[in-house]
Parts: C-alpha cells; structure tokens; sequence
C-alpha cells in the first residue's frame, strides 16, 4: 500500500505511520459501526484487525452494513468481513473471531489488543467492555446511534475516566436500531469518527476525545461536546448475571426449547413447535413444565425481558440458560428467510 | 432566560429538541423535579450537563439567566 498522501501530514509522517502498522485493533461488533470502522481502519494501514462477532449477515441490515451483500445473507459477520478486508487489505492481519462478546470470553479476546473499538448494539455489552478494558487497562473508543443522533467518547485513555463515569446504570431499556431506526449514513459518520480517534490514538498526534463526549445530530449537524470527570463511587462491577448468547440461525436450525416470554397478544406473533409462549407474568408458575437441566433459549421484543425471565429461571435452579441475540421480529424475518430458501 | 436541551429517548419523551425557560434563576433540582413530572420522565436513565460540563452532585446547583442545560441519556443503537 502507499501511504504517501497521509504520511505527508506532518501531524503523522514516517514515525506515525509506522505506529499504525505496529498497532492492534480490535472491532466488537461486524454491524452498522463496525462496517464503518473496519475499511478505513485498514486502509489507513492498521498492522492487525480484530473482529468480533457471533451474528449472521440478515436483509435488514445491507441497507447500513456496506461490507455485505445479498448473497451473503446468512454468512457469518466477522468471518465475511474478514474476507473483504483480506482482498482489498491483503498486508492487514485480520482475526475473526465468531462469538459475541461474554463475561467468558472477553478477557482472553481483549488482551491480545492495544486499543478496542465498541461497534456493539447494547448497553449491557458497552458495561462488559468496560469492565474488562479497566481490567486489563486497554483504552476504548465508543460509539452508539439513537436514530439520527450519534454518541462518540474515548474511555480509559492515559488513566481518563471510564463509560460508568458518564453512564454509571446499565439501562437495560434503552433500545436497539432495530427497534429506534437508523440511516446508513448515521451509523456511517459515527462509525468513520471512531476510526479517526482510533487513529489519533494509535498514531499519537491530535486532541482524543478523553473525558468528553461528542453528540453530533445529523438532523440539524449540530455537533456539541459535553465534559465529564471520573466519579470512583460508579465504578463498581456489574452486578447484572451475564448469560451466553444464541444466535437466531442456530436456534432455528435446532430443536431446543425456546420461550417466548412477551405477553399474550403481542405482535409479531411467532408459531414454530419448539417455541413455547410463556410470558413473563406467568413464567414461574410455568417452571414446574420444563427440566432444571434441559438447555432454555429465551426471547421477547428487546431483550429486556429476556434478562429478567433467565434471572428468574437461574434462581429457579436451570443451569442451561441461552438469550438469542435479537428480538421477535429478527426471528420471524429469519424464519420467512429459511422458508423462502426452502 | 435558562435554555434546555433534549436529546435520544428524552428528546421522544418530551416530543421536543429543546425549550427555554422563563425564570431568571431557579435551583436544578427543582427544574429537573418539573420536567420530569411534565414529561413523565421517571423511568429515563439521563446525565444532566450545566454548560456543556456533565453535573455531579445538582443538589447546590442554582441555574442563572444564560445557563444551558441538557439532559443526556445514554444511546445504545449500533
């Protein structure tokens, strides 16, 4: 690659870019943010990628998800992402990894990187990275969409506050793009503002975004910039259980029990054998009709259901709990995909 | 004059970007009590940032003419 157009910036020349090259980046998250972040992370001549993401490519998301197209409805994220980085980034060093980011799994996966970029859709997610990046005291680069606002920080740089001192309650009812709605422009602008903090970091020149936190409004492209400082009384651990994801593929492809735990009526409705409607008002009373040990797959509209009943079923004594990642209508929109392919 | 900004979920909430206020000076706390009755904002998790700098503790906090308040929630899309 020529790298002579940037490295003419006396801001970065020679010593910046190879920086860059000796820089590892790890995206969580192959969706929206992350298809932003990835390309311009590579072409700026990032030395090792890494990709997090246990989703599959689904037809809603090519409208914002640019590094995919039609025909890899289905494919799994990280691995098609990795794919294009490889043709058109072929000096990158590109690690996909298939797996959401978990309580299990995150410290063996973030340690490996200098700096992790937040391309997650959850709250709850942004908590975790958090928590493991303190841990291990690896700066992070955040980035989240409410419709056609975006949210833009940079965490636990140079011993810099942290997301729970700007944030410090998982708010578990904030919700996700497939719910509030978002343009591929958003996510796109958003995503292209982590890249170039990333790339301030690593390179070491410019002002990061390090106890501030950028709101731009693309409705109105007002951009205003809001401080904050650490609050040590936040910072301690979530106490929310995690449980492992599933995703919808797999669970449909399975014959595992699956508990739909919105209450009666609510829309989409979703009819497939293994789906059971438990809502979560009646759900312990209905425990007695399940086995303690059988492995349990919960769904609702948000998700936040979803936390309450595996909280309420773990109390209960089940030991195999799974929450499938994304909602009502993700499932109904991959089973009338499976029908079609059928 | 105090002006407030609105922003993601309490932006819906309060169908508005923003309002100002017509008192000359009022404590935050019982500003932010008033706008969460008039927009039921109860259930909202939100920072409070008092001229673009996020408030701690808004307890002692007297908000003057020319003051700008915004209400922060965190976004979650990505």
């Amino acid at each position: 690659m020529d790298f002579s157009r940037q490295i003419i910036l006396p801001q970065l020349g020679v010593s910046g870019q190879k920086k860059l090259k000796d820089s590892k980046i790890l995206v969580v998250g192959a969706g929206g943010l992350g298809c932003a972040v990835l390309p311009y992370l590579a072409a700026a001549g990032i030395g090792t990628l890494g990709i997090m993401d246990g989703d599959r490519i689904a037809a809603s998301n090519l409208h914002r998800q640019l590094l995919y197209s039609q025909n890899q409805i289905g494919l799994l994220k990280s691995q098609e992402a990795k794919k294009y980085l490889n043709i058109n980034f072929p000096e990158v060093d590109v690690d996909a990894i298939d797996f959401f980011l978990e309580p299990s799994n995150a410290r063996d996966h973030l340690q490996n990187f200098d700096l992790i970029i937040d391309a997650t859709d959850e709250i709850s997610a942004r908590h975790l990275l958090n928590d493991f990046c303190q841990e291990l005291g690896i700066p992070w680069v955040y980035g989240s969409i409410h419709q056609f606002q975006g949210q833009v920080s940079v965490f636990n740089f140079e011993n810099g506050p942290n997301y729970k001192d700007l944030f410090p309650i998982a708010d578990a009812d904030a919700i996700s793009c497939s719910d509030a709605g978002v343009l591929g422009t958003t996510v796109g602008l958003i995503g292209m503002l982590q890249a170039n903090e990333a790339i301030k970091i690593v390179g070491g020149f410019g002002k990061v975004l390090s106890g501030k936190v950028l709101i731009y409004d693309l409705l109105s492209c007002n951009q205003q910039i809001f401080e904050f400082e650490k609050r040590p009384e936040n910072n301690s651990r979530l106490e929310q259980i995690s449980f492992p994801f599933i995703s919808i593929e797999e669970v449909i492809q399975s014959k595992r029990t699956v508990l739909d735990v919105r209450e009666k009526d609510e829309k989409p409705e979703i009819l497939k054998e293994n789906f059971l409607k438990t809502p979560l008002s009646t759900l312990a009373e209905k425990v007695e009709l399940f086995d303690r040990g059988e492995e349990i797959c919960i769904f609702c509209q948000t998700g936040k259901r979803s936390q309450t009943a595996a909280e309420i079923l773990h109390q209960l004594g089940f030991t195999q709990i799974r929450l499938i990642k994304g909602g009502a209508k993700e499932i109904l929109e991959q089973l009338s995909h499976e029908k079609d392919l059928s | 004059m105090i002006k407030v900004h609105y922003f993601g979920i309490i932006a819906e909430a309060a169908k508005s970007e923003g309002e100002t206020i017509s008192s000359p000076s009022i404590p935050l706390k019982s500003l932010i009590g008033d706008l969460t009755e008039k927009y039921q904002l109860d259930s909202y998790q939100f920072q409070i940032a008092v001229n673009r700098k996020i408030v701690k503790e808004m307890d002692a906090l007297e908000l003057k003419t020319g003051d700008e308040i915004a209400l922060l929630p965190a976004f979650s899309g990505g």
